[in-house]
C-alpha cells in the first residue's frame, strides 16, 4: 500500500534558521505514529507545513501521492487532513454545537446529527448550548478533538494532545485515537509526555534542531543514545 | 531633472522617515496602529505657528517647545486611554486611537478654526549647480536628519532606549529581566508623539496649517511602516526614504492630484507582494 | 416574549408606513435620513461587526452609489428608482476591486487600507471632472419626491436588517463570525476565510450603494466633499459599536439613539459633532466594546438573534 503522507527533504526557514532541515518522512495508513524531540526541534512547523500554515521553502508534501506543499489550509483540509493546536483553538463565541457545525458544507440536518453523535461520544450533550469560551480546559480540548473528526478526515494530526489533560480524561482521548487508527485512520501527534508517546504509538519520530534524529518502534527510540543526548544532553 | 528629483524625494523623505519611525515605535512596542499620530503631528505644527505668530520665535527653535509638550501629551494619552487596549483585539486599538483622532482634530477646529494658516519664515531656494531646492525643504530634513539620529542614538546607546527595543522585540522575556513594560510603553508613545511633533513643526513653514493636515501623513506614516517592515526601526528610515523618492518621481509623470493614489496603489501592492515589508520586518 | 416583540415590530412597521400620510415634509425627510443611517450601520455592520475586519472608508460606498446614481439621473436621464439600484451594483464592483486585493491583507493592515480609500476616491472623483463635475458638483433636475424616497429608504433599511438576520442565523454567519474569532483556526477547519470576507464585503457594500444613490436624489446635488466625507464612516461606526456590533438590532438601536440625540441636541452643537463621536467611540471601546446589545446579550445570555 502507498503510504498516505510523505514528505521528502522538507526545509523550512525563519529568517537566517531553519526550523526543519530536511525531514523526510513517510506514513503509512491506519498507524499511530509519535512526533517527539526537545523543545524547538522543528516539531509544530513541520505540523505547520503539513497543514499548508506555513509554506516550506524545499522539499516535497504528498498526501495519498498528491502534492499539497503549495495548498491553502481550508483546501488541504477538505483533502482529508485534520489538525489540533498546541494552544487550544476553538471559537470561544460559538457554541460547542456551533464549533462543530461551521466545519461543515454538507446539509443542515447531517452536520447536526453527526455533531450530536460525537458530542455524546465525548459525553459533552449537556454543554452543547454553551459557549465555547465558557468550558473547562478539558472541555475545550475534547471540543476540538470532536470538530477535527466532523469530515471524517483519512488523516489527523493532534499537536499535543495530552497538554494540561487529566489521567481519566487523558485515557478516553487515547481510547478514542486508537478506535480512530481501527477505523483505517492515521493518526500523526506531536507530543511530550513519553508515557503516551510510549503506549500509543507504533512507530515514532525523533526529530532534533529541525533533523530526523532516529525513527522507529517506541522500545527502539527509547534505548537508542542518541535521542537520550538529544534530550538530556551529554 | 531627475537628479533634483531624487533629491527632493530624499529631501521629502527624511520627514516621513522621523514621522514614521515614531508610528513604527508605537506598533513595535504596543502592537498598536495609532491612526491619531497626524493630529500629534497637526498639534505640532499649531504650536509652532501660534509661538510664531505671538512672539516670532524662529519655528526652528519651537521645536524645543513642541517636542516635549506633546512628548507629554502622548504620554498622558497612553496612560489614560491607550493602556487599555494594549491587549485587546486589534480593532479596539484602531477604533480607539481613530476616536481620539477624531476628537483632537475637532478641538482643534474649535480652537484654532479651519482657517488656514502659514508659517512665512524661510522662503527661496538653495542654488547649486543646476539643481535648485527650497530652503525651508533643505533645512526641514537636516532637522530631521538631527532629530532622527538622536532617536537611533537614544534606541541603540541608552538603557531606556535599549530596554524600548528589548519589549519591541518580546515584552514577556522584558518583564522577566526586570523592565517595567508599563513605562516603556508610555515612553515610547511620548517619544513618538515627540517625533510627530518635530515633524509638525517642521513642516509648518512649508504647508498650509489646518486641523484636518495630519490624516494625509497618518497614512503616509503606515506606508512607510509597510515599506520598511513593521517593528523595523532602520526599516522606517528607508521607506521613508523610498516613498519620498518615489513620490516625486510619480511627480514627474502625473499630476500632484494623483500623486496620493500612487501612494495607495504602492501600499496595496507592497502588502499583497511583500507583507513582511521590503526589508526583513516581523510579521505582526 | 418573542410574540410580543413581532407584535411591537409588526405595529411600528405599520407606524412608519402611514407616517407620511401625517407628517410634515421636514419630519418625512428626518425620517428618511434616520432609515438611511440605519442601512449604513447595519451595512457597515455585516463586515466589520460579524467578520472583525474593520472597514474605515466604508462611506466610500455611498459615494460611489451617489456619483452612479447621480450621473445616470443628470447625463442620463434615468429614472431614480433604476439609478438608485444601479448605484447598488456599482457598489458592488468596487467591493471586489477593493477587497480582491486588500482581504486577503490580515485586519490591522485591511484597516490601514481602507484609510486611504477615501482620500483616493475623493481625488479620483475630483480628477474626471468632465463625468462628475468635479470640485464643482453634480446638480441633479429637480424632483419633489420625498415620499417615494421615504418609502425606499425604509425599504432598504429593513431589506438590510432582514439580510443580517438570515446572516446571523446560517452557517455562513457562523463562519464569517469564525473570521473575527480565530481566523487561522477558521483555516486549518476548511473555511476559505477570503472567499467569506469577499461576500460579506460585497453585501455590505450594496446598502451604501442604493442608500448613497437615494441621498444624492433627495438632495439634488453632489460634491466629492458631501458623499466621501470622513464623518459618514465615523457615523455608522459609531452607530454600529454604540448599538452593539455583531448583532441584529445593535445597529438600528445605535442609528435611532445617536440619530435622535443629533436631532434633538446637537444640532445646536454642530461644531462639536466629531468631538462627542470620538468621545463615544473611546468610551465604547473602554467601557463596553460590544456595544448597549452585547452587553446586554452577555449578561442575560441571550440569543444570537438579538
Amino acid at each position: 500500500m502507498a503510504p498516505i503522507l510523505e514528505l521528502r527533504a522538507v526545509v523550512k526557514r525563519f529568517g537566517g534558521v531553519a526550523a526543519v532541515n530536511g525531514v523526510s518522512l513517510s506514513l503509512e495508513r491506519a498507524r499511530i505514529y509519535g512526533l517527539i524531540g526537545p523543545n524547538g526541534s522543528g516539531k509544530t512547523t513541520l505540523f505547520n507545513c503539513i497543514t499548508g500554515v506555513d509554506q516550506a521553502d524545499e522539499g516535497e508534501i504528498r498526501f495519498k501521492g498528491r502534492h499539497i506543499d503549495r495548498l491553502k489550509p481550508h483546501q488541504i483540509f477538505h483533502l482529508g487532513i485534520g489538525r489540533t493546536f498546541q494552544v487550544i483553538r476553538v471559537f470561544p463565541e460559538l457554541t460547542a454545537l456551533e464549533n462543530l457545525l461551521v466545519v461543515t458544507t454538507t446539509g443542515y440536518d447531517e452536520a447536526r446529527r453527526r455533531a450530536q453523535e460525537l458530542l455524546e461520544f465525548v459525553k459533552l450533550e449537556r454543554l452543547a448550548g454553551e459557549f465555547a469560551g465558557n468550558l473547562s480546559y478539558g472541555q475545550q480540548k475534547l471540543v476540538e478533538f470532536i470538530r477535527v473528526l466532523m469530515t471524517d478526515p483519512e488523516m489527523i494530526l493532534l499537536d499535543e494532545p495530552a497538554a494540561g489533560v487529566n489521567r481519566t480524561l487523558l485515557n478516553e482521548l487515547l481510547d478514542a485515537v486508537r478506535r480512530l487508527r481501527d477505523q483505517g485512520k492515521t493518526v500523526l501527534l506531536v507530543e511530550h509526555d513519553m508515557k503516551v508517546v510510549m503506549g500509543l504509538c507504533e512507530t515514532v519520530f525523533v526529530l532534533d534542531h529541525g533533523e530526523k534524529l532516529a525513527e522507529g518502534a517506541p522500545g527502539v527510540i527509547q534505548a537508542d543514545e542518541r535521542v537520550i543526548e538529544a534530550y538530556f544532553g551529554r | 531633472m531627475v537628479g533634483q528629483v531624487v533629491i527632493s524625494g530624499l529631501l521629502a523623505g527624511s520627514l516621513y522617515a522621523m514621522v514614521a519611525l515614531g508610528l513604527g515605535l508605537i506598533f513595535g512596542v504596543m502592537r498598536v496602529l495609532n491612526v491619531a499620530h497626524g493630529p500629534i503631528l497637526m498639534l505640532g505644527a499649531y504650536t509652532t505657528f501660534w509661538l510664531f505668530h505671538w512672539f516670532g520665535l524662529s519655528p526652528y527653535l519651537s521645536l524645543l517647545v513642541s517636542m516635549p509638550v506633546l512628548f507629554v501629551v502622548g504620554v498622558v494619552l497612553q496612560r489614560l486611554l491607550v493602556r487599555r487596549v494594549v491587549d485587546a483585539p486589534e480593532l479596539s486599538s484602531l477604533l480607539l486611537t481613530f476616536g481620539v483622532s477624531i476628537a483632537i482634530v475637532n478641538l482643534a477646529q474649535l480652537t484654532f478654526t479651519s482657517d488656514l494658516r502659514s508659517v512665512e519664515y524661510l522662503t527661496g531656494s538653495f542654488i547649486l549647480g543646476p539643481f535648485a531646492f527650497s530652503k525651508a525643504r533643505v533645512v526641514a530634513c537636516l532637522f530631521a536628519v538631527l532629530i532622527t539620529a538622536g532617536a537611533f542614538w537614544f534606541l541603540q546607546k541608552t538603557r531606556l532606549g535599549k530596554a524600548l527595543r528589548a519589549v519591541s522585540q518580546s515584552r514577556e522575556v522584558a518583564q522577566v529581566c526586570g523592565i517595567n513594560v508599563q513605562r516603556i510603553h508610555m515612553l515610547a508613545f511620548g517619544v513618538a508623539s515627540a517625533l510627530a511633533a518635530a515633524g509638525g513643526s517642521l513642516v509648518a513653514v512649508m504647508v498650509a496649517i489646518q486641523p484636518e493636515m495630519g490624516q494625509v501623513y497618518t497614512f503616509k506614516a503606515f506606508l512607510v511602516i509597510v515599506l520598511g517592515g513593521a517593528g523595523n526601526y532602520p526599516g522606517a528610515l528607508l521607506g521613508g526614504l523610498l516613498l519620498g523618492l518615489v513620490e516625486q518621481l510619480s511627480s514627474l509623470f502625473l499630476t500632484t492630484q494623483v500623486n496620493e493614489a500612487v501612494a495607495y496603489i504602492l501600499l496595496v501592492l507592497v502588502l499583497l507582494v511583500r507583507p513582511t515589508g521590503l526589508l526583513k520586518g516581523r510579521a505582526s | 416574549m418573542k410574540r410580543a416583540f413581532l407584535v411591537a415590530l409588526a405595529v411600528t412597521l405599520v407606524a412608519l408606513a402611514v407616517y407620511p400620510m401625517h407628517a410634515t415634509g421636514y419630519g418625512v425627510r428626518t425620517m428618511l435620513q434616520l432609515f438611511m443611517w440605519i442601512a449604513l450601520a447595519q451595512s457597515w455592520n455585516l463586515i466589520s461587526g460579524l467578520t472583525g475586519y474593520v472597514s474605515f472608508g466604508h462611506v466610500a460606498f455611498f459615494g460611489m452609489g451617489a456619483y452612479t446614481a447621480g450621473i445616470l439621473i443628470g447625463k442620463l436621464g434615468w429614472a431614480w428608482p433604476a439609478a438608485c439600484l444601479a448605484g447598488g451594483v456599482m457598489a458592488m464592483v468596487l467591493a471586489v476591486v477593493i477587497g480582491w486585493p486588500c482581504l486577503r491583507l490580515k485586519g490591522p493592515y485591511f484597516a490601514i487600507a481602507m484609510l486611504g480609500l477615501n482620500e483616493v476616491l475623493r481625488v479620483i472623483v475630483s480628477y474626471y471632472e468632465g463625468l462628475t463635475g468635479g470640485g464643482n458638483g453634480l446638480s441633479l433636475p429637480t424632483l419633489h419626491a420625498s415620499v417615494p424616497i421615504y418609502y425606499a429608504m425604509g425599504l432598504v433599511a429593513l431589506a438590510v436588517t432582514a439580510l443580517t438576520y438570515r446572516i446571523i442565523t446560517s452557517r455562513f454567519g457562523l463562519r464569517l463570525m469564525t473570521i473575527r474569532e480565530d481566523e487561522v483556526a477558521a483555516e486549518a477547519m476548511g473555511i476559505d476565510t477570503f472567499r467569506h470576507k469577499l461576500y460579506a464585503f460585497l453585501l455590505s457594500a450594496v446598502g451604501p450603494g442604493i442608500v448613497g444613490g437615494l441621498a444624492a436624489r433627495d438632495q439634488g446635488y453632489i460634491e466629492p466633499l458631501s458623499v466621501f466625507p470622513l464623518i459618514t464612516t465615523i457615523t455608522m461606526i459609531v452607530m454600529a459599536l454604540f448599538g452593539g456590533k455583531g448583532t441584529i438590532w445593535g445597529p438600528v438601536l445605535g442609528a435611532v439613539v445617536l440619530f435622535t440625540f443629533q436631532e434633538l441636541v446637537w444640532a445646536h452643537f454642530i461644531y462639536l459633532h466629531q468631538l462627542f463621536f470620538g468621545a463615544i467611540i473611546v468610551a465604547v471601546v473602554l467601557l463596553m466594546p460590544r456595544g448597549i446589545l452585547g452587553v446586554l446579550q452577555q449578561k442575560y445570555n441571550l440569543p444570537r438573534t438579538i
